[in-house]
């Protein structure tokens, strides 16, 4: 996983590390090209606007002389709330679900054959479905978010109780640990670093559902629904920088939100989730 | 009634060599598990405050013993007393630690030691109060905040030791404490665990492969033949505790031991080939 960059010795030099470095140059590089082919007439400046263009006016609507005003914060603001609300609830019954198949045998009889014949349909193909249940409405979207985070956190909690020995167990009943306390001291605990590999693993695919859906689904709002209203205007600019922006944020929350998650649990006690 | 009355209203003079109360009781007790028979006829007493070691060739039911004992496992015929009361469960009163440590990675090695009082419901303040005074006789002071990944095998080990006492057991269960450990660290542990011993008066019933280990440790050792295993006999190490390695007296005991238990792994060796 992520815990080997623990292990590169820090360089005592007063310049950014190299890990900051590459993916600016590289990405600098690609930016610049482009900006050139763009403004030389290489490549069509309407179908592809130069990057600085894209900035600016991604910089207009996220002002107030943006159209709406200030647009493209409610649309992240909007995209953000469906993520959190959807993964919130994927987490919450993500992982009772988990916990009743990796631990009681009713749970596996009942949640096991359910999750198999759920598991290959695509997010998406529920949309058709949730639009004709709850309209177009936050809600459709929230719930695609749920379905598209739920499976990693399932799986991934299963699988961490199947990697406890049962001598963790043993050790607290032999401190006395009645059941509640078991799954409190032993089994959350012990699940956790799974728990947090099935949420980066979820929001990443949550994230890119979100955008997909609010394109069919949503009636305003949101980075899906930006990009999908741009195109009907032909606003290449606008496009590109939601496109850009989803990016931003899907990289902000795998690496700031989730990374962050691990530093304080599973880098700081040293353990490594096989997977 | 006090220890003089006893031994006036005593004529025969049984008090003068009163033993200890019968601590832990195996009347035949046996293990299977389908058709594999671990253990079988398990029978003798283990006194209070006796150093019991248990040696007998690998896979010949020393752990299963072990388990039973700490009420993981049932015995599937005779029956295990503590106290004169038949095992049903796993509880505080007796501690184990395992020959993998089992140590909970998401815990300092200040809570993994402060587990047990704060299942049994005691105030933090309290269980670290207790914890102390372990901590500071198996020599963990200052590393109350590491985290057990980042700990060698001696202190791991110390760490395994030490969470079994705060729970204050009347027995402690050892399986193969010192497998895991170099010659050096090795050393220090059992000298340790010998001035613990003295300092905690426990019941202390330890599975080893060595013949060191045992003689050096116990006031008897339980020489157990291989599959299906029985004791073959049980041997009084008559000699005063600490006890010094280079002790020609502890020599004798170690010949005596290994005869004993070199004839029964031929034994072994040959039934094997026979079959
Ligand atoms: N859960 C189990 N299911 C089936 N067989 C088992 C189980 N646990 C142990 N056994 C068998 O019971 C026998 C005794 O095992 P046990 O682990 O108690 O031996 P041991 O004396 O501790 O061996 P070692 O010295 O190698 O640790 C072995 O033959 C083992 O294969
Ligand atoms: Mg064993």
């Amino acid at each position: 996983m992520t815990l080997d960059t623990a292990e590169i010795p820090r360089r005592r030099l007063p310049l950014p590390p190299m890990k900051l470095i590459r993916p600016v140059v590289s990405l600098g590089v690609l930016f610049g090209l482009w900006e050139i082919a763009a403004r030389t007439g290489a490549i069509s400046a309407f179908l592809f606007p130069p990057p600085s263009a894209i900035f600016a006016a991604l910089w207009i609507s996220a002002g107030p002389n943006g159209d709406p005003p200030y647009g493209i914060l409610l649309d992240i603001a909007l995209s953000l709330y469906r993520l959190l609300a959807g993964v919130g609830l994927a987490l919450v019954l993500g992982t009772i679900i988990g916990l009743a198949i990796g631990l009681t045998g009713w749970g596996r009889a009942v949640f096991k054959p359910i999750i198999s014949a759920l598991m290959p349909i695509p997010t998406l193909a529920w949309t058709p479905v949730l639009l004709l249940v709850f309209g177009i409405d936050n809600r459709t979207t929230i719930t695609v978010v749920f379905i598209a985070a739920s499976f990693e956190i399932i799986y991934n909690v299963v699988t961490g109780i199947e990697m406890m020995t049962r001598k963790v167990y043993w050790v607290a009943a032999s401190m006395g640990a009645s059941r509640l306390q078991t799954l409190r001291y032993v089994v959350l605990p012990g699940i956790l670093p799974y728990l947090i590999t099935g949420l980066k693993l979820g929001v990443g695919y949550a994230w890119r559902a979100l955008i997909a859906a609010e394109m069919l689904a949503a009636s305003s709002h949101g980075l899906g629904f930006m990009i999908y209203d741009a195109q009907e205007y032909m606003d290449m600019k606008s496009i590109y920088g939601g496109i850009l922006t989803i990016s931003v944020m899907g990289l902000l929350i795998e690496r700031g939100v989730i990374g962050a998650l691990e530093k304080r649990t599973i880098e700081k006690w040293g353990v490594n989730v096989e997977r | 009634m006090s220890n003089v009355e006893k031994i006036l209203s005593d004529p025969v003079g049984e008090t003068a060599t009163l033993a200890p109360k019968p601590k832990i009781t195996a009347e035949g007790a046996g293990i299977r598990f389908g058709s594999i028979v671990a253990v079988e006829d398990f029978t003798t007493v283990i006194r209070e405050r006796e150093f019991v070691s248990i040696i007998g060739p690998s896979g010949c039911g020393k752990s299963t013993l072990l388990y039973a004992i700490a009420g993981f496992l049932k015995t599937t015929s005779g029956v295990l007393k503590v106290d004169g009361k038949p095992i049903v469960k796993p509880g505080p009163d007796r501690g184990i630690v395992f020959q993998e440590f089992v140590l909970f990675p998401w815990r300092t090695v200040l809570r993994n030691i402060t587990l047990g009082p704060e299942i049994a419901g005691l105030p933090r303040a309290e269980a670290e109060e207790r914890a102390r005074k372990w901590i500071r006789l198996t020599g963990l002071g200052g590393f109350e905040n590491a985290y057990p990944a980042t700990l060698s095998g001696g202190m791991k080990q110390r760490v395994a030791i030490a969470r079994a006492l705060t729970c204050e057991p009347d027995i402690l269960l050892l399986d193969e404490p010192f497998g895991a450990l170099d010659v050096q660290t090795k050393n220090y542990v059992m000298k340790d665990l010998q001035d613990l011993w003295i300092a905690a008066s426990k019941t202390i019933l330890m599975v080893t492969h060595s013949v060191q280990e045992a003689t050096l440790m116990a006031d008897r050792v339980l020489i157990l033949g291989a599959r299906p295993s029985r004791i073959v006999a049980d041997v009084r190490i008559d000699l005063p505790h600490p006890r010094d390695p280079l002790d020609q007296r502890l020599g004798r005991y170690r010949q005596e031991v290994t005869e004993i238990l070199s004839a029964e792994v031929d034994r072994a060796m040959k039934g094997e080939r026979g079959q």
